[in-house]
């Protein structure tokens, strides 16, 4: 275990790094100035000067990288702004917040909606899905089935305005789509995420149904269950212990990787709903050429996706006594 | 005054993610805000004009059936990239600033749109001497900080230099150019924070501040407008955290602030509605929320329900919610001009001769490239660069674009041959985002008619300015656009046509060199008789749209959603939004 | 205990097995009878495919009721199975009847310890505690020879050999003391040291509870080893019924001798080349007229009116013994020779 999680964590590592340096070139691979963006209209260069000073922006490209890895580790003064401490993601060109504080700032948002509609969709996609492979073959099957693919094809940017124009602009049933914080008000988190939850689920929900109804039809078929029903085990038990024991790891893996993703931000909900989460702020940081922003959305995002691979790695072999962990 | 650059470089950005602002409406339904052709320009021909000390004196007049008090949402996108008023450029910012910061000048909007320049802070449009080198301004009585200080000359002052400090970088340049008689203003000047020093060029006395100029600049009380130069409290001046909780002097003050999620402004009570002629400030607080995508927040205004009732959002209708924002929402729509005037530069390094040129705007196909880009709602066609709300405006139609604003492929080919100039090969370059990658192939088909050997170059959009701003660019045509950061001409010609301005990011992007043109910028700006000198800047217009410096496309117009319990909601003839100082919450 | 002596303990009369399937229905078990008593093994033999297996999942009921028909009677020690109420089967399986399938390495359970999957079974039947059950599953362990089973009582299947799995599974079988005991090829992947330990293993365990067992197996040598009686399967029917050496001694049917014939003989000239049977297993879906055998049987021609064609052969089991062939005995008695020696 020990090994496995150095090892993984060293690979995470040097993963990150590279999608760090990538991410570094890659902005500047455009013909771009980040400069331009704090200076006036009349911009002359020694203001151009002064700005990119002021940004820590004033070096060769390999120079400037290294220093933003550095005050990751050790942290960094910026002229005017003083230290910014360990570990330190810089600060956005825009409105000069400090990225890690913005990132983490967003980041319940996010989270609130992951960890939601992952209940939601786990529930439903893996209830409905055990259903359909129990009921193989029958009516019950083929509408799940055949529903799944229909909600499987839905796009949120559809989906989304459908659902606030039904649920909430004319009906009035659920609350506009906001975000308070769950420490503030429990009650205000829940009605105010609930029509997203439900979106971003409906989609999702599909996907589980049917993994869950194609692994399980496998399983069911497994020797090993046949074996447990011949040794006079209950249907419940022999679908539970062993059937549905067999299905979970790929669910679980893919499960992992889902949230990696999602609590990476899920972008077009986010926009969507206007909930201020990683995605959208991965959104603008884009459009204005926001590079610390970027990098540190990049990063902590990447960091979600590669823990979430370890975790769901572990998880695995938790399940799956035939995995070992090195 | 409204930051035309930034405004275009963040619309192309947004354009990029969702096609909203540029594309700002559709070509269909317009017959509840669009007069057709040209009457809506002519009807906004704006009179900008001086006011007096009478002029200048408070309370702002009564807005009729108007109440105080309530409540108003703003539906957002976009937080504020800056509050801190020294670094305010975009007109985005001024929207909310101008309730919060005063300036010495300022503008009071009538209820046709027209604009009067009186004294805000000051208690005139200032006194003019050495033939517009030596300004001054008197402070009025009453005008108080946030604490319920006085605005003093010092904070006006403070105002000024701390605008010189390394922190400072977004916001106007042309009064610390002026007061220090050089570009590289910072070298002469390091700001307040650095010995204490003060600008020799301003001087106070009492509650008189004085500035002195290096050159001569009749219109610097419209300068001081701008929120770049507000006064700024010498003893609450947290530098670069100002930024984040500016100190108020206006009607209403921040009370929270979250970046990117929410503001909320209340009433400042020491803020006296008797000083200022501008400001009826009704509504006793503004709730922001950001992060509200466009389409969103024209879903909840055209479904008016709750507290929606009492909001309006800042960013224009998008196009694909017109259709249904007309069928149902008719009476809450407002449109107008914008600052903007949107045209297609025509780089003078490269196509040299203006024979090509005048091809070119000839077979410009400027009502196809309209229609693709929302039609009337788009905006009115344009004779110049010059905008109908600049002083001075004239409609001098040079090129008979209003005649005929199809463009003419055949004449322009007829002129292309005549110069010998058939199968000119012409590069236009364009940004990549899905409507204007349809207006390329409407420019290009027309300019292929005319006999043009086309080249078409995308762009990526958050890129654009970059690229079409050096000098060496290879590209024959691009759009640009631009509106004046106050309303006289000096504001349009000087930056875009002075061939100084001929620089890598310099702001003549058509690289025009011409020295007629710069001396008469010169002359214009230096005639102190506003009258006369407003005639320059129109005679101007029209030398410059002759020399083929760009193709005029439209005096850009924005269409916008209101609540159904807001009263007064007006656009700000500056700053391309309503305004939060003139609307009321209906009882 | 209810059957007394005189009664067969697991008596299966006229079974049929239908699955359907998408493409028709497949007669994998089409009318098959026999009885077995306690303490006595019976053999069934036959080609994959020709119901052996499916013959066995049907006495334990563990046929997917949707696509399964099934048909006749299958009466354990005098309780009709076929149609009983799931719970009830569920009492019985793994209790009075077991069933040792054939791949160890697929039957058990990858996600839970050996220990578990034996327990497990010893606790739903008796209601024994979790530390009861362990103790019983070492102790089974034991039994079926596992070394050091304390500690290999945790151990994952695929931590355990192929011949230490077999031998968990049927201490699994073996966990509630079953009266029937159905071993499905049980030592087929085995080498042959592996395979006669297991044998041996079994009967040992016959001869200790007086369990009767079902040996399902191709294996024509393995049979000769263990089993008292022998059935032959062909086609989803019994072929030929008999005491063991009976059968192997003297087959009645064509189909039975062939087997024997493609069976390598342990102690004859290894050089002898195998004679497989020509032809293929028949299709299930759409089975040859008459006997099934014959489209592959090398004396149909020696009936006259091409009755093999036309009409199924009748199997007649007198005390114990029997064949369904329309070859009359004296045609038997002259191909059917020779395999005497083969047998033993």
């Amino acid at each position: 275990m020990l090994r496995f999680l150095v090892r993984r964590l060293l690979g995470a590592v040097v993963t990150l790094l590279i999608i760090s340096a990538v991410t570094y070139m890659l902005f500047y691979a455009v013909p771009r100035d980040p400069s331009r963006i704090a200076c006036g209209k009349v911009c002359t260069p020694e203001t151009l000067d002064v700005i990119r000073h002021n940004m820590g922006i004033s070096d060769p490209l390999p120079v400037q990288y290294w220093h933003w890895l550095e005050a990751i580790f050790v942290g960094r003064d910026y002229p005017g702004f003083g230290h910014c401490d360990a570990p330190c993601l810089g600060y956005s060109f825009i409105n000069r917040e400090p990225v890690l504080a913005t990132v983490w700032d967003r980041f319940p948002t996010t989270a609130s909606l992951a960890i939601g509609s992952a209940v939601v969709f786990l529930i439903f996609g893996i209830g409905t899905g055990m259903l359909a492979a129990v009921k193989q073959g029958k009516p019950l099957d083929k509408i799940a089935s055949s529903a799944s693919l229909v909600a499987s094809s839905m796009q949120i940017y559809f989906v989304g305005p459908v659902a606030l124009y039904l649920l909430v602009y004319q009906s009035h049933l659920l609350d506009q789509p906001s975000y308070t914080p769950f420490s503030e008000n429990p009650g205000a988190w829940f009605t105010g995420l609930l029509v997203p939850w439900l979106v971003l689920a409906l989609i999702w929900t599909a996907n589980y149904t049917r993994m869950t109804r194609s692994q399980l039809v496998e399983t069911l078929t497994e020797d090993y269950v046949r074996t447990a029903r011949a040794k006079g085990m209950s249907r419940r038990n022999v679908f539970f212990r062993f059937a549905w024991r067999g299905a979970m790891g790929p669910i679980v893996t893919i499960f992992g990787i889902d949230m990696g993703v999602l609590l990476g931000g899920a972008m077009i909900t986010e926009k969507t709903f206007s909930l201020q989460g990683i995605g959208l702020l991965a959104v603008k940081s884009v459009i204005n050429n926001d590079l610390p922003m970027l990098l540190g959305v990049m990063i902590i995002t990447a960091s979600f996706v590669v823990i979430a691979n370890i975790v769901v790695d572990a998880c695995y072999a938790m399940i799956d006594p035939r995995i070992r962990l090195a | 005054m409204s930051f035309s650059r930034r405004n275009f470089l963040i619309a192309t950005g947004v354009a990029a993610a969702s096609s909203t602002v540029l594309s700002a409406c559709s070509s269909g339904n317009s017959s509840s805000t669009g007069t057709g052709k040209q009457e809506a320009a002519k009807a906004h021909t704006t009179t900008v004009k001086i006011g007096t000390a009478a002029d200048s004196q408070g309370p702002a007049p009564e807005v009729s059936g108007a109440r105080k008090g309530g409540k108003v949402y703003l539906l957002n996108d976009d937080d504020f990239s800056h509050l801190d008023p020294q670094r305010v450029y975009y007109a985005w910012n001024s929207l909310a600033v101008i309730v919060l910061a005063r300036t010495l000048t300022g503008y009071k909007v009538g209820d046709d749109g027209s604009m009067t320049l009186v004294g805000d802070l000051a208690t005139d449009t200032g006194t003019m001497k050495d033939g517009g080198k030596t300004w001054s301004f008197t402070l009025k009585d009453g005008v108080k900080w946030e604490d319920g200080s006085d605005v003093t000359v010092d904070d006006v002052r403070h105002g000024f230099e701390r605008a010189f400090a390394n922190f400072i970088t977004e916001g106007a340049v042309y009064a610390q150019t002026w007061l220090t008689g050089t570009q590289e203003y910072r070298k002469s000047y390091p700001g307040p924070f650095k010995g204490n020093k003060h600008l020799k060029s301003i001087t106070t006395s009492g509650k008189t501040i004085t500035f002195h100029l290096s050159e001569a600049r009749p219109d610097f009380n419209y300068v001081v407008a701008m929120h770049s130069y507000a006064p700024n409290p010498v003893k609450h001046d947290t530098k670069q955290n100002y930024d984040k909780k500016p100190f108020s002097n206006g009607p209403y003050k921040v009370k929270s602030h979250q970046t990117d999620k929410s503001m909320v402004l209340v009433r400042n009570e020491h803020w006296d509605p008797k000083t200022d002629p501008i400001r009826n400030a009704y509504p006793d607080e503004f709730d922001f929320t950001f992060g509200i995508e466009a389409e969103t927040a024209a879903d909840r205004l055209i479904a008016d329900s709750g507290n929606d009732q009492y909001a309006v959002s800042w960013r224009t209708v998008p196009q694909a919610k017109v259709q249904q924002a007309t069928a149902k929402a008719k009476d809450r729509l407002f449109e107008d001009l914008s600052s903007g005037t949107s045209v297609y530069w025509i780089n003078q390094t490269r196509v040299t001769d203006i024979k090509v040129r005048e091809a070119i705007i000839k077979a410009w196909p400027t009502a196809g490239i309209r229609s693709i880009q929302g039609g009337t709602h788009r905006g009115d066609y344009a004779t110049g660069i010059m905008s109908p709300l600049v002083a001075g405006y004239k409609s001098q139609d040079v090129w008979g674009k209003l005649k005929n604003p199809a463009g003419d492929p055949a004449a322009a080919k007829a002129v292309l041959k005549k110069a010998g100039k058939l199968g000119t090969k012409v590069v236009y370059a364009y940004q990549q985002d899905p409507i204007n990658a349809k207006v390329k192939v409407v420019v290009e088909n027309a300019l292929k008619a005319a006999g043009f050997d086309v080249v078409t170059k995308g762009i990526d959009s958050t890129t654009w300015y970059d690229q079409i701003g050096k000098v060496d660019n290879e590209y024959d045509i691009y759009w640009g656009g631009w509106s004046a950061d106050w309303p006289t001409g000096y504001s349009v010609f000087q930056p875009l046509f002075d061939s100084h301005n001929v620089v890598d990011q310099g702001t003549n992007y058509c690289h025009l060199k011409n020295p007629d043109v710069d001396a008469a910028i010169k002359a214009a700006t230096a005639e102190t008789d506003q009258d006369k000198a407003n005639a320059m800047w129109a005679a101007l217009d029209k030398q410059v749209t002759e020399l083929g410096a760009f193709i005029p496309d439209v005096y850009m117009k924005r269409l916008y959603l209101h609540g159904s319990k807001l009263g007064n909601v007006k656009m700000d003839p500056n700053f391309d939004g309503c305004m939060l100082y003139k609307m009321y919450v209906k009882a | 205990m209810t059957s007394t002596d005189s009664q067969p303990f697991l008596s299966v009369k006229d079974l049929k097995v239908h699955f359907s399937t998408e493409d028709g229905v497949v007669k994998a078990v089409d009318g098959l009878s026999f009885d077995l008593v306690r303490g006595k093994t019976l053999g069934i033999v036959g080609e994959s495919g020709s119901g052996k297996s499916v013959t066995n999942l049907a006495i334990l009921g563990l046929h997917n009721p949707d696509s399964t028909a099934i048909d006749g009677s299958i009466e354990l020690d005098g309780e009709e199975l076929n149609g009983a109420p799931e719970k009830r089967l569920e009492h019985l399986r793994g209790n009075k009847m077991a069933m040792i399938f054939q791949d160890a390495l697929a039957s058990l359970s990858p996600y839970h310890t050996i220990g578990t999957q034996i327990g497990e079974v010893y606790r739903k039947h008796t209601g024994a505690s979790k530390a009861e059950s362990r103790a019983r599953a070492i102790e089974m362990l034991k039994r079926v020879g596992i070394p050091q089973p304390d500690r290999r009582v945790d151990s994952y299947p695929h931590e355990f050999s192929g011949g230490m799995r077999q031998r968990a599974m049927i201490a699994m079988a073996l966990v509630c003391d079953p009266e029937l005991l159905i071993a499905d090829e049980p030592t087929t992947a085995l080498d042959v040291t592996v395979q006669a330990q297991i044998m041996d293993l079994l009967k040992d365990l016959q001869r200790e509870f007086g369990t009767a067992i079902i040996f399902i197996t191709h294996d024509l040598g393995v049979i000769a080893d263990i089993a008292d009686d022998v059935l032959v399967m062909y086609g989803g029917r019994c072929v030929e019924r008999g005491p063991k050496a009976e059968v192997l001694r003297t087959p009645q049917h064509p189909y039975t001798f062939g087997l024997l014939g493609s069976m390598p003989s342990l102690d004859g000239p290894v050089d002898v080349p195998l004679n497989p049977i020509p032809g293929s297993p028949p299709s299930l879906l759409n089975p040859p007229t008459g006997c099934r055998f014959h489209p592959r049987c090398a004396f149909a021609e020696k009936v006259p009116d091409g009755r093999c064609a036309k009409e199924r052969p009748l199997l007649e089991i007198v005390d114990g013994r029997g064949s369904a062939c329309h070859l009359t005995d004296e045609q038997r008695r002259e191909y059917l020779t020779d395999t005497a020696a083969k047998a033993h």
